[in-house]
């Protein structure tokens, strides 16, 4: 029959687009730097300034709040009413994902602004420019005695932040390639491999640290290790929704072979994110070369690998509904 | 007494004539290109075995509806009577709930940017007891409106006569809408 | 969108951009802000946004926007309206809308035009007029409308000038019925779909084509599970979808399916013996005629399988009376229309479903249910619209013995002669051209040889909403108020019993617009004519249609319709005579012994008083003709497919699509193709190609449906407007009557829309 009931462009708009999946990187990136920099400083031995876990511990507190930060910024920026945006403070929902999103990163996003003032404590007491904050500074500092337990409860606040972006998007029964319970542990996964990533590289291009061989050869170990978790996991959630019913299988056989976004998906997730990184790890250790310029691309490369999985996913779940 | 409105909407007797779109249009000021309400039709079958399926695309009303749980400002609220509306000062339009409703009932009015949707003309008629738009313009009486707590009503008892089929049931929303469907034709 | 964003700012027109001149001078948009003047209460009226007018009721809102819904003072109504309905705000307040009178400027279809006064306009066409009369005669301008009170009063204003050429939209769409029912019944009759039980549908598409009280009839009906429709159609279309049966038949082969059904009830002796040898004549000559015309030898012009027929004709004898064989609306199929139409009532007739509650029944009229209860029940209507004899023969020779439409009426002519009579100056020159709600150029056969035509017509006059594409070749456009705007007389709803209806205006006329009826009578009275007219206002055109009467005129501009509590009546029905005489005590010596009223059936406006199976009248001035029976049917001249056309809901022919809530629903009409015609052809859905026949090759794009027969191609007819000033609709779809030929169909002057057409490659 012919279409005579007009336009049905509003049902295949796609309502969360590149700015949501920046910001589900962002919030991944945050938490899982800031997790796997409160690891490092748990399970090191070293007090060395210049080792590469300081390095790292530092790259977490100074990636983390920044991270967040642009990430709630483009959130706010990209609603469809942003000045409308502080009723997510006033009003909420206990049912709704993205209200206890809310609140999770509003006890996040200050603790782990606290945690970067106390790891940068000296640099911040020497620095003029930063001098009006003495007041504020003393009173963080009063709140040392306290760090072990700030630490502790940032870890539990970050890892609501890391599993929360997941929930969101599992939460939609209505939507086949996000409602799998598989997809809350893919992204926390993704967000830590992000995490040990960043961390890497910017502790390596900014806390200028010098690096021997065998820790360079951990790292590139500990990358393998993260890659080859989330492999499994990808596979897993595509099987997982290949036996689920309703439209499920079929969103996913659609999700995978059609269209620009299975090319991205097995070009980028795949291949750049995982395929890649994993190549150059084999490479470097069959031949036993370890340079510091692998690490640091491979570091590139895992991060912009998490990022397109996230597009991938905030896209192809909103194009192919089965 | 609280209301229990369901809508009935019969395809045996609903013709695609899109009478209910452009009343609703009227109605509650749809912006352009927008719907609330849209009726699909699509033939189905090998020539000449043929049939022509009806399908009225809109808010279903559920009692348990998704849209709703997952508002972060309650501007996406159920009121006392079951129906569900939208509360246009707090929507911040973050369009989770166009996600998360399996009807693909709403839309975001470019104009006014807040989410949209049928609300069975509660302000303009349902609450004054009168009936929605659609329903009461349609030619050939395929819409059915009431309270199924008044057994006296129309949509009562075509509820006791008729097939009635609640749409993606399944996913647990239980619907206000029900389709009774097409008796006639090919049906795949 | 340049078009209206937002109904609170629904007038603030878009003049943000800078291009000069968006809308036309002389278009609503180009005044800028407007509010609506009207009440915020309703009022009813009659719609128009096509010809079923039906009743409806419309309230302004904020002065901002109309709500439209159906009058539920008639119950036949309720609150129901269809989306055109709906739409007329959308029409209403549409930037593309005419406001001013235009005369034109540069050559004829330029597009340049100068706005005018009303006095200026109607001065120059009184000049002009007078002036042709003058020089070529009053018959050397010509006239057109369609039917409706327009046309009333424009039919007068012709004769009362002087001009036989009068032209109703008739011969484009009902005329073969009309002409079949004169012949058989003497008037037309209506279908009681609510009490039938078995229907056999001929295409008449209720469900696209809508006329509510009539498609809310029919869809209860469809969806009765103990009662039978089977549609014969080319198209799955909307009603096919809804039929227990559907049969794919051959486009423009009709007449061979009712023959055969005629046949087999003659030979098995399965027709209402009774009735046929009572309230018939000529039923000898039928028996002849469907002597040959099997259930077998139907299949090879059909292509329905004989068993089908034989089972269908056993299954509607049994339904009978209770049964309709429905004639449809619009019947423009085959070149035998008249024969095919003829047949449908022979069906009925035999069927014996006349005057039967389920079957077919003659209007109840004011006049005739006075006179059958024998006072004055119900009050009659004055006809204000005057009809002086005009002693000159048509241009089409309508009416005149001997000549090929001696049967078409001389008041409705048949258009598709006009463009050869303008260009070849046969009988005699035509000048000048006067239309209103009328656009020939989209809604009639070979609308490029009528353009031809017209480029040699000295005068054209166009009263229209806005600038389409007859508008764009006139010297003088005037802007018709539309029926929102306008107040009207008295018109006629009966069908089973007498009721009446008046459009009253719902918002005060945005700008210059008038309705046809003032802009006529004020001509007329211009050009010396007034006199004719007991009227001069529309206040007092309704006071005297009403004869005065205050009672029925208040219930009218209330209510929007008046009905008198008169009982239905068939009159073959003896439940429902008793019950007509229980309310008419009189109206009993009508009564014979069955309880019917039987003489009703003995004095029809037939030659004979009855029903004529027989016209010897018609035999003898076209033999083959006097009955109905096997003539030519074939549309495809030769071609490998057909094209044929049909409606939309959303749509009304020509009218509806430059209608911003309707244009928004469906803004094209890719042509239907049968899967297997397509491949044949290499074409995709949504490819470009060539329709092609002898008359011209058209652009069309497809639609790719199992719903269609493979030789068959089907479009939604009224698109393909070229008006620059239809900005929606312009450039949009293909025109249909482009490549229909001026052929009309015998005695009866019906234009042909099924045509044998080639698909070529783009």
């Amino acid at each position: 029959m012919s279409p005579m009931w007009g336009s049905v462009a509003q049902y295949s708009t796609i309502h969360w687009s590149w700015a949501i999946a920046i910001y589900l990187f962002l919030a991944g990136l945050s938490s899982g730097s800031i997790i796997v920099a409160l690891l490092v400083k748990w399970n090191r031995h070293e007090r060395s300034n210049s080792s590469i876990w300081d390095a790292m511990i530092k790259a977490g507190a100074v990636v983390a709040p920044i991270a967040i930060f642009f990430g709630l910024l483009i959130l706010v920026v990209d609603l469809g009413r942003p000045l409308s945006f502080y009723w997510l403070l006033i009003r909420y929902n206990s049912t709704s994902v993205m209200s206890l999103g809310v609140l999770f990163l509003l006890i996040y996003t200050p603790i782990v602004v606290v945690f970067m003032l106390l790891v940068f404590e000296r640099s911040v007491m020497k620095n003029s420019f930063l001098a009006p904050l003495e007041g504020f500074i003393t009173m963080v500092k009063s709140f040392h005695s306290y760090a072990k337990m700030i630490e502790y409860f940032l870890f539990a606040a970050a890892l609501c932040v890391g599993s929360y972006t997941g929930f969101l998007l599992s939460a939609l029964y209505a939507i086949p390639l996000w409602n799998s319970p598989l997809l809350p542990i893919l992204f926390l996964t993704s967000s830590l491999s992000s995490g040990v990533a960043v961390n890497i590289l910017i502790g390596l291009l900014f806390f200028k640290s010098t690096i021997n061989t065998e820790s360079i050869k951990y790292l590139l170990v500990l990358d393998t290790r993260v890659i080859l978790t989330e492999l499994p996991l990808l596979g897993l959630f595509f099987i997982g929704l290949f036996y689920a019913g309703g439209d499920a299988p079929n969103a996913a056989k659609m999700a995978l072979t059609e269209g620009f976004w299975a090319g991205i998906f097995w070009l980028g997730v795949i291949g750049v994110g995982l395929g890649l990184p994993l190549i150059t790890v084999i490479v470097a250790l069959r031949s036993h070369v370890y340079r510091v310029g692998y690490v640091v691309i491979n570091s590139m490369v895992v991060i912009l690998g998490v990022l397109m999985l996230r597009y991938y996913i905030i896209y192809a779940g909103q194009i192919y509904l089965g | 007494m609280e209301k229990q409105y369901r809508l009935l909407y019969d395809e045996n007797l609903c013709i695609g004539c899109q009478a209910c779109s452009v009343a609703c249009r009227v109605e509650n000021d749809v912006p352009d290109d927008f719907y609330r309400v849209q009726v699909h039709m699509q033939t189905l079958g090998t020539f000449p075995n043929l049939g022509m399926k009806y399908e009225r695309l809109s808010c279903v009303m559920c009692e348990n509806p998704p849209c709703v749980s997952v508002c972060p400002t309650k501007a996406s609220f159920q009121s006392k009577d079951g129906l569900v509306h939208i509360d246009e000062r707090s929507c911040i339009s973050c369009q989770y709930c166009i996600l998360a409703c399996p009807y693909h009932a709403r839309f975001v009015n470019p104009l006014k940017n807040v989410v949209e949707k049928c609300n069975f003309c509660y302000e303009t008629r349902v609450s004054k007891e009168l009936l929605p738009a659609c329903v009461s313009i349609c030619p050939t009486n395929a819409l059915t409106f009431g309270d199924m707590r008044q057994s006296s009503s129309l949509v009562h008892q075509k509820s006791q006569k008729e097939v009635l089929v609640f749409p993606k049931a399944h996913l647990g929303t239980k619907p206000k809408v029900a389709f009774i469907p097409n008796r006639k034709g090919a049906k795949s | 969108m340049e078009y209206i964003q937002t109904r609170r700012n629904f007038l603030k027109v878009a003049t943000t951009s800078a291009t000069a001149s968006v809308f036309l001078p002389g278009s609503l948009g180009a005044l800028g802000d407007i509010a609506l003047k009207g009440e915020d209460k309703f009022v009813r009226s009659i719609c128009e946004m096509c010809s079923s007018r039906c009743p409806m009721e419309a309230r302004v809102i904020n002065g901002k926007t109309v709500l439209l819904q159906g009058n539920s003072f008639s119950s036949d109504m309720g609150t129901s309206l269809c989306a055109k309905g709906v739409a007329g705000a959308s029409q209403l307040y549409d930037p593309q809308r005419l406001v001013t009178p235009l005369i034109r400027m540069g050559k004829r279809g330029e597009n340049k035009w100068k706005e005018a006064s009303w006095d200026e306009a109607l001065s120059l066409i009184s000049t002009k007029l007078s002036a042709l009369k003058e020089r070529y005669g009053a018959r050397s301008v010509i006239f057109s409308s369609k039917t409706g009170e327009q046309y009333d009063l424009l039919r007068s204003f012709a004769s009362a000038f002087g001009s036989p050429n009068i032209f109703s939209h008739w011969s484009s769409c009902p005329i073969a019925i009309e002409s079949a029912f004169k012949h058989t019944f003497g008037e037309k009759l209506h279908r009681d779909f609510e009490e039938a039980t078995f229907i056999l549908n001929f295409g008449h598409n209720l469900f696209e084509g809508l006329d509510i009280p009539l498609t809310k009839a029919m869809a209860h009906f469809s969806a009765n599970p103990s009662k039978k429709l089977v549609v014969l159609d080319p198209r799955f279309s909307i009603i096919a979808s809804k039929a227990n049966e559907w049969y794919p038949i051959k486009p423009g082969s009709d007449l061979a399916f009712i023959l055969s059904l005629l046949h087999v009830w003659i030979r098995d002796g399965k027709y209402d013996k009774k009735f046929v040898e009572n309230y018939t004549i000529g039923f000898d000559h039928l028996v002849k005629s469907v002597k040959e015309t099997t259930p077998q030898w139907q299949q090879t012009f059909t292509g329905i399988d004989a068993k089908v027929v034989e089972r269908l004709a056993s299954e509607i004898y049994t339904a009978a009376p209770k049964c309709i064989i429905d004639w449809g609306h619009k019947a423009t199929t085959t070149k035998a229309e008249y024969q095919r139409t003829r047949a449908i009532l022979m069906a009925n007739i035999l069927m014996g479903n006349v005057e039967k509650e389920g079957g077919i029944y003659f209007t109840k009229s004011a006049e005739r249910v006075n006179a059958l209860a024998k006072e004055e029940v119900v009050p009659e209507l004055n006809n204000p619209y005057p009809r002086p004899q005009v002693n000159e023969p048509r241009i089409d020779g309508a009416g005149e013995m001997g000549a090929a439409y001696r049967f078409v009426s001389k008041q409705h002519g048949v258009l598709t002669t006009i463009p050869e009579a303008i260009l070849s100056q046969t009988p005699y020159e035509i000048k000048g051209w006067f239309l209103t709600r009328h656009n020939p150029l989209i809604t009639v056969a070979n609308p490029q040889k009528m353009k031809e035509a017209m480029e040699h017509l000295d005068f054209i006059v166009v009263n229209d909403i806005y600038l389409s594409d007859t508008a764009m070749m006139a010297d003088v456009v005037l802007p018709e108020a539309t029926y929102l705007e306008r107040n009207e007389g008295i018109s006629t709803l009966t069908c089973k019993a007498p009721s009446y209806a008046m459009r009253n205006r719902i918002v005060e006329p945005l700008h210059h617009n008038r309705s046809a009826i003032e802009i006529i009578r004020e001509l007329a009275e211009r050009m010396g004519l007034g006199s004719h007219y007991a009227w001069k206002t529309i206040s007092e055109l309704r006071a005297y249609q009403a004869k005065g009467n205050a009672e029925l005129l208040q219930t009218l501009l209330l209510r929007g319709i008046a009905s008198f509590d008169v009982p239905p009546l068939f009159v073959r029905e003896p439940s429902s005579v008793e019950r007509f005489c229980d309310h008419y005590a009189q109206s009993k010596t009508w009564v014979d012994k069955e309880g019917c009223m039987s003489h009703f059936l003995e004095h029809l406006k037939t030659p004979s008083g009855k029903i004529e199976m027989y016209c010897a009248e018609i035999e003898q001035a076209f033999s083959g003709y006097g009955v109905t029976g096997i003539v030519e049917m074939d549309v495809t001249q030769g071609f490998p497919y057909i094209l044929t056309s049909g409606k939309s809901a959303v749509h009304t022919n020509g009218h509806t699509q430059n209608v911003p809530y309707l244009h928004m629903l469906l803004s094209s009409n890719p042509i239907w193709m049968h899967p297997s015609t397509a491949k044949a052809h290499g074409l995709k859905m949504g490819d470009t190609f060539y329709v092609q026949n002898s008359i011209a090759k058209e652009k069309a794009t497809v639609f790719i449906t199992e719903g269609i027969r493979p030789d068959t191609l089907f479009a939604y007819m009224g698109f393909g407007h070229d008006a620059p000033e239809m900005k929606r609709t312009h450039g949009e779809g293909i025109s249909s009557s482009k490549l229909l030929s001026l052929e009309s169909a015998t005695l009866c002057g019906a234009m042909i829309t099924n045509v044998g057409v080639n698909i070529l490659r783009a």
